[in-house]
């Protein structure tokens, strides 16, 4: 639908770094727009009326998000998790992400009421319920990879469909599950994965998350 | 300086030039690319290397003039009639020190076609120019020649002014080189199957611009080398005759537009201003950057000259 293909980064849209500062960004978005407003004489014969609107659009989209703070360190989250950032290459605000940070929210889950007895429903399906594992989601103390992977696999529901989710890349959430923090980016960024994970799983995400990072050096 | 070139050297490649070489094209006619090679000539002479100017606008040779010098006795056309001529036996001396001109076609043979072995010895001799840079001044239009002395250089500047007809034909050349040089990674990496396969299916895999071709090439074709050369490929923007603030904001537009048209890195390397000093100088057969020193215009080709210079040092570096 777009020829701009949809691996181009907010960033790359911009023609800014990842750790542009806010007033570079306000710069390059002023020039884009300008650049790519429909009579702009850079255009002519290079990209059609369509398309120069069409970019304009996706401009809009990208300062709208990289000029607030908060939106843009969830796209950064975003884009690590995808593997299409390092962490090193990001502001200094999204290094700093704090406890407590809300990731992106999340679609509502299209699923009718309806389950079967004795089971219990999830954003992606349902499961059927035993207490003792209830019983230990209630009580345990240790939220390590292990546990949340036997979480995930009891409440039936599969890494892919984790990952859509999340927005977080199956390789870093089997990471994050085999307790691998060699594979892991920073701390900040792991800290909003297993947020992030433990929203989808349907857990307490500040209990899980500040358990598993007493794990996490 | 001496630091630098001996890096340099240490550096190359086997299958890189001697030299740097630095072709400028435009597309257009009388848009300056004659006085930008001259003064970025003398310029790069004048930080100490050694700098060979080569006048390619076989058709109507004028560098000399735009370099403030009469037409030299021997030129490209001796080279090519001669098969004994070596490149050196046509470099002339000029009054800058460290710059040597080799001057077009002064006679009225017709040498504006050039045989396949005329084309590959002219080539060849460039590339093994002992130099620190060649600046090769190229003709309007999107001739076979001058796509391939475009490509063969190390350094592509593109030259506009902020005129909508120099801005198209600006465009067309680079459109013309660049799938010329796709052309040869085409034939070197037998990819015309690949390619073929790809424009069949060009509506659904949404391939709209070069740079939807080129992403969903290096999909399909791994190479790696491929990728590097590709992507080794830059243009770089000269704007022109600039006579408005608002004209300098053109020149990061093309290059934005140019970067998402071909999806290839672009620099734009700065803008020049319009000063009738330029011809006026001209006139009186002194190049600008002799009679004015202190214009605005002088400073701006400065800038430009050390950006240039300073890229092979970052190169070099990295
Ligand atoms: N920045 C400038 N300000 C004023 N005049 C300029 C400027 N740049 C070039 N000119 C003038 O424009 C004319 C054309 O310049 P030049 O010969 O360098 O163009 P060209 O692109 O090499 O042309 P051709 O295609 O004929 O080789 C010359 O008279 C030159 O003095
Ligand atoms: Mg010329």
């Amino acid at each position: 639908m777009s020829y701009i293909s949809n691996e181009q980064t907010y960033y790359e849209l911009l023609e800014v770094s990842p750790d542009a500062p806010q007033d570079e960004i306000h710069r390059a978005y002023q020039r884009a727009k300008e650049t790519y407003s429909p009579d702009s004489p850079a255009l002519y014969t290079m990209f059609t009326r369509e398309e120069a609107l069409e970019l304009s659009k996706l401009i809009e989209e990208a300062y709208h998000v990289l000029s607030n703070k908060s939106k843009r360190r969830d796209y950064d989250l975003q884009l690590v998790g995808h593997s299409k950032l390092s962490p090193e290459e990001l502001s200094n605000d999204s290094q700093v992400l704090q406890d407590g940070h809300e990731p992106t929210p999340k679609p509502q889950s299209k699923l009718s009421n309806d389950v079967p007895d004795g089971h219990k429903k999830t954003r992606f399906g349902s499961y059927q319920v035993k207490p003792e594992m209830e019983d230990a989601i209630e009580n345990t103390m240790e939220w390590d990879g292990s546990f949340l992977r036997k979480v995930r696999v009891y409440k039936n529901i599969s890494l892919e469909q984790l990952s859509a989710e999340t927005k977080i890349s199956r390789t870093y959430l089997k990471a994050v599950e085999d307790n691998n923090f060699d594979k892991l980016p920073a701390r900040v960024f792991v800290r909003g994965f297993v947020v992030q994970l433990a929203k989808a799983l349907s857990l307490d995400e500040n209990k899980v998350a500040k358990s598993y990072m007493n794990m996490v050096k | 300086m001496v630091e630098i070139n001996n890096v340099r050297k240490i550096n190359r490649g086997i299958n890189r030039p001697k030299a740097r070489i630095i072709a400028v094209a435009g597309g257009k006619g009388g848009i300056g690319k004659s006085f930008v090679s001259s003064s970025l000539s003398i310029f790069l002479a004048n930080m100490g290397h050694k700098v060979v100017s080569i006048d390619l606008d076989l058709g109507c040779s004028n560098l000399h003039t735009s370099l403030g010098l009469a037409p030299p006795p021997k030129g490209l056309q001796d080279f090519i009639l001669k098969p004994e001529t070596k490149l050196t036996d046509i470099m002339h001396p000029t009054s800058f020190a460290g710059l040597s001109l080799i001057g077009g076609n002064n006679s009225i043979d017709d040498v504006t076609q050039l045989s396949i072995p005329q084309k590959s010895r002219l080539m060849s001799s460039i590339y093994h120019c002992d130099a620190d840079y060649v600046i090769l001044d190229l003709s309007a239009g999107t001739h076979e020649l001058t796509l391939d002395f475009f490509l063969m250089a190390t350094d592509k500047i593109i030259v506009t002014t902020p005129e909508p007809s120099s801005i198209e034909n600006a465009y067309r050349f680079m459109k013309a080189s660049f799938f010329k040089f796709i052309k040869r990674y085409e034939y070197q990496y037998q990819l015309s199957p690949v390619i073929a396969e790809l424009m069949t299916q060009q509506k659904q895999l949404g391939i709209r611009s070069p740079n939807d071709l080129l992403k969903r090439l290096f999909k399909e074709e791994e190479s790696i080398s491929l990728k590097q050369q590709i992507e080794r490929f830059k243009f770089n923007i000269i704007l022109n005759q600039c006579r408005s603030y608002k004209d300098i904001g053109l020149g990061h537009s093309i290059k934005s537009v140019s970067q998402k048209y071909f999806g290839l890195p672009t620099e734009f390397l700065g803008h020049l201003d319009y000063d009738n000093a330029v011809w006026q100088s001209l006139r009186s057969r002194k190049h600008l950057l002799v009679e004015h020193p202190h214009s605005q215009l002088y400073t701006q080709l400065m800038q430009m000259s050390r950006k240039l210079a300073h890229t092979e040092i970052r190169r070099v570096a990295s």
